[in-house]
């Protein structure tokens, strides 16, 4: 797993910086062999010099050792090296673009060490000094040897690969797998493709048609040399022709762009199928990474851009190739030297489309520019249009407004300009191309040197025809980079997506809690969420069923992280998180989460009516439990205010409801999944004191026989708690009941306590 | 550049910004130490500092907030140049650290993908490799010029476009105005 990502990681670096993409062979021998062979654990490159130019240092931490690497002016590298035992300090000045990192270790002297590096090497450096300075609560991979470059690489390639998911792919593997889920359709895709190749190669048959009919009907009647009635048969049934063949055209055209369509949508539909039941499958973590907006693009807009790509870009593209080669034999073996003629400008009219796309392109990011400029205007002051009227700055803000809407207006007419002048010029090539084809034909139709004429008017005719079918498809060429990259893109951004394994898998036969009882011991837990920086050391306690715990404590203490790993989002990276004396990576997650209740600080409510959000967890509760659950919730009173009660649409553009009355809803919802097991984080800290006091009933009653942690900043909604922990970074440091913690004076817990009643009596 | 005066109204008198903001300026001292640090002392005891431009774009050697570790402001210095020379080194190679952003010379290339555009840059710092989002825009700064940031946070500043090579400046030209 690690191999494959530090593979991709590797890339992303080798492609996108110009700094190695882990730290040379040489170099690293050379730290090892001056740490008497002891190995590399963390490194980071430092890529400013005293002078703050580009370079390229190393720095690298060992069991035992810091080591410094650096090339002389001779491109030797040398090695400065220091016992860990002597630092005591590591001290970080950040700045713009450069963070300058001191090693000291006597006060006063100068440093061991003095780092400087850009931003690009901050998350790699930063991992490196955290083990220099907590070396010993750092849980480093049991495969030591490549651990290293894993951690630089991920860290380095890290920004680049949130920014785009597409790093460093092999488009034409891309390509091959997207076509590869054309397969369950395959006889669709043959009879679509049989029709489209039909709808060109009959295209090309009208053409010799008319020619035909010039040839052997039309001149030889004309010039008296045979009669209308022999020949009129052979006219209508070139006419019957004609119309038997435009025809079978229009047929087979309407066949393939219903089949091609109906499929892309089949594959646009899998694909989003394959993709929604594989977020739902992944774990927390991912989600923590990457942007929502992001994901939502993923499911809804790549997967219709690859509709547009399956239905036509595919059949488009391989036809239109197919085609120009077609006309181009037609053409030339009709008469070589016009075919000629017609054939050889076409490549360039391709590559002139191809470029002049280009330039669009960058008259489009130039206008995109601006445009957003006007929207930022908007965004800007109509949410905040009572600042705006109470400074009286209507007439800056129009002035603004209308400069930018001026200078957006202009660059959306260059665009204009340059499109509107590219077509028609092209079009002048064309016809030019056309009149030239005229030029060599006259000569050649009438006869020139008192010679015959070698070129039949029925010949020309077919000739002058088949030129006008090269445009659509130069066109269509001409496009072909953009239409390819803009699928595989697409393409690559879900294959991520689906590539990406979930962190939280079941064992082979895992065990069912049944009935649960609610008994939670955290046995040793450590836990850090990027696996160098521990968010949690040590942590044991044993909680037995039905008892409420209080975690208190600064925020970013690990709190939050206690009950993730209680709800399994997480597993921990060493240590276990028990349940009734069984380690939850053991247990059957959803049956195990079917008996966890959670209620939120900012409670979720899905688009639906209050009902529905109510029994969210049991889809078939009953009516009267659902009112009862809302009642023990204190939810129903209100709810039966609203005009249409608990059909009242909520969520995304439903009503709009309180914080307290959404957190009520959210209670009734916790209250009948009836959990053995129940995570309260922060759920009253935005509300007030009114509303606090409804919500604590409606939670006292939730609470019941049930083993509650409860995480909350207001530690008067505590008082019913059977024991409090405080967690301060990462270690449970107190831990009694509110007694306990009050009678020991130098308690964190009472500290916290006497700020927040002085508060209190201020207000 | 003047603190602007800004009238409150308070009981029919006129009390200025500075009066409200004003801590009386004892005799600041600056000196780099064997520890490599910059310490200051402003009437208390000496503090290893960092130094933080106000207004880094618009006035860049005026307003320098210098903080000690924990955040505290020991000293704000109102204008560089008044500074006795020793000091005024001493600060100025510090602010040349902390407020050090690469300085593009040349734009070899500009490519765009779906959501970054990769740039190659010849800097003064040397060549580099850096990548921005499709929908970030070059800042404009107030003090003339654009600074561009990369998806890992560098900066990286062109003083006057105007100035540049025609390739860099027609590569610019869809970014910058």
């Amino acid at each position: 797993m690690s191999a494959k990502h530090l593979e991709l990681d590797r890339k992303v670096i080798d492609r996108y910086t110009d700094q190695p993409s882990i730290m040379p062979m040489e170099v690293r021998r050379f730290i090892e062999d001056s740490w008497g062979g002891m190995p590399v654990q963390l490194y980071a490159c430092a890529d400013l010099d005293e002078s703050m130019s580009l370079c390229e240092r190393w720095v690298a931490v060992g069991p035992e050792h810091v080591g410094v690497a650096w090339q002389s002016a001779d491109s030797r590298w040398k090695v400065r090296t220091f016992p860990r035992v002597l630092v005591r300090q590591v001290h970080e000045i950040p700045g713009l673009s450069c963070t300058v990192v001191a090693i000291r270790g006597t006060p006063g002297a100068p440093p061991l060490a003095t780092l400087r590096y850009t931003q690009r090497q901050r998350r790699a450096m930063e991992a490196v000094m955290f083990l220099i300075r907590e070396g010993e609560t750092v849980d480093l991979h049991p495969d030591g040897s490549v651990a290293a470059d894993v951690e630089y690489a991920r860290h380095v390639a890290g920004p680049i690969k949130e920014a785009q998911a597409m790093v460093a792919a092999n488009d034409v593997a891309v390509l091959r797998r997207l076509l590869g889920y054309l397969k369950p359709y395959r006889s669709r895709v043959a009879i679509g493709m049989t029709a489209a190749a039909f709808v060109t190669a009959l295209s090309l048959v009208p053409p010799y048609l008319a020619g035909f009919l010039i040839d052997r009907v039309i001149r030889p009647v004309q010039d008296g040399g045979a009669s209308a009635d022999a020949v009129a048969t052979l006219a209508w049934v070139a006419v019957g022709a004609m119309a038997v063949v435009m025809v079978i055209r229009q047929l087979a055209g309407w066949i393939r762009l219903r089949l091609m369509s109906f499929l892309g949508e089949y594959v646009a539909r899998d694909l989003r199928s394959e993709l929604y039941e594989h977020l739902q499958r992944l774990s927390l973590s991912f989600y923590s990474r990457k942007k929502t907006g992001s994901l939502i693009t993923r499911v809804s807009s790549d997967t219709d851009r690859l509709w547009e790509f399956l239905a036509l870009g595919v059949v488009d593209v391989s036809l239109a190739v197919v085609m120009l080669i077609g006309l181009g034999t037609v053409l030339i073996s009709l008469d070589w030297r016009l075919g000629l003629l017609m054939t050889i400008p076409v490549p360039f009219l391709c590559l002139l489309i191809f470029l002049h796309g280009r330039r669009m392109a960058r008259l489009f990011t130039r206008a995109w520019r601006k445009w957003s400029r006007l929207n930022d205007v908007l965004s800007d002051t109509i949410p905040g249009m009572r600042v705006v009227k109470a400074f009286n700055q209507e007439t800056r803000e129009k002035a603004r407004f209308n400069e930018r809407n001026a200078d957006a207006t202009r660059n959306f007419t260059s665009i204009h300009r340059a499109w509107t002048a590219f077509w028609p010029s092209l079009m002048f090539v064309i016809h030019s191309m056309t009149v030239l084809v005229w030029v060599f034909a006259v000569p050649r139709l009438i006869g020139a040197d008192g010679q015959a004429p070698v070129l039949s008017a029925g010949t020309f005719v077919s000739f002058l025809l088949y030129m006008t079918m090269f445009i659509a498809p130069v066109e269509i060429v001409g496009q072909m980079a953009r239409v390819v990259n803009r699928a595989t893109t697409s393409a690559h951004r879900i294959f991520e997506v689906l590539d990406t394994e979930p962190e939280i898998v079941d064992v082979a036969e895992p065990v069912q809690l049944h009935p649960l009882q609610g008994r939670v011991t955290f046995d040793n837990v450590t836990f850090s969420y990027d696996g160098i920086r521990s968010v949690l050391h040590n942590v044991s306690f044993d909680v037995q069923p039905g008892e409420m715990i209080g975690l208190v404590g600064p925020s970013g203490g690990g709190k939050t992280t206690i009950a993730s790993l209680l709800a399994r989002f997480y597993d921990p990276k060493a240590g276990a998180v028990l349940v009734d004396g069984v380690d939850l990576r053991r247990v059957d997650t959803g049956h195990y989460r079917k008996q966890v209740g959670m209620v939120l600080q900012d409670p979720h409510l899905f688009h639906g009516t209050i009902l529905e959000n109510i029994r969210y967890g049991v889809p078939d509760a009953e009516v009267e439990r659902i009112i009862e659950a809302a009642k023990a919730a204190n939810a129903h009173d209100f709810v039966c205010r609203l005009p249409h009660g608990y059909d009242t649409m909520v969520g995304e553009r439903g009503q709009n409801l309180s914080g307290g009355e959404r957190q009520r809803i959210s209670i009734a919802r916790a209250i009948l999944s009836d959990p053995r097991i129940l995570i309260l984080d922060e759920a009253t800290s935005s509300v007030d004191t009114e509303t606090e006091a409804r919500i604590q009933e409606a939670m006292d009653r939730l609470i019941a026989r049930r083993t509650v942690f409860a995480i909350a900043h207001r530690l008067s909604t505590l008082r019913r708690a059977s024991r409090l922990f405080v967690i301060e970074s990462g270690r449970i440091t107190e831990c009694g009941t509110h007694a306990e913690l009050l009678a020991n004076p130098k308690s964190m817990y009472r500290r916290l306590y006497s700020m927040q009643q002085e508060i209190q009596h201020a207000v | 550049m003047t603190l602007k005066t800004i009238p409150l109204r308070a009981f029919g008198s006129r009390v200025t910004l500075q009066e409200l903001v004003a801590s009386p300026t004892p005799v600041l001292t600056l000196e780099r130490r064997a520890d490599g640090r910059l310490w200051a002392a402003n009437g208390g005891e000496p503090k290893p500092v960092t130094a933080h431009r106000c207004f880094p774009w618009s006035a860049p050697t005026q307003f320098v907030s210098l903080r000690s570790d924990d955040g505290t402001e020991i000293g704000l210095v109102q204008d560089v140049n008044t500074l006795s020379p020793t000091m005024r080194a001493a600060l100025m190679d510090e602010l040349a650290v902390a407020g050090f952003v690469l300085s593009i010379q040349r734009v070899l290339d500009i490519d765009e993908e779906i959501e970054v555009r990769t740039w190659r840059v010849i800097t003064t710092q040397g060549p580099r490799t850096l990548q921005t989002g499709r929908d970030e825009w070059p800042r404009e700064l107030p003090g003339g010029g654009i600074v561009v940031k990369d998806v890992a946070g560098d900066l990286y500043h062109v003083g006057n476009v105007s100035l540049l090579d025609t390739k860099s400046r027609k590569l610019l030209w869809a970014l910058v105005d």
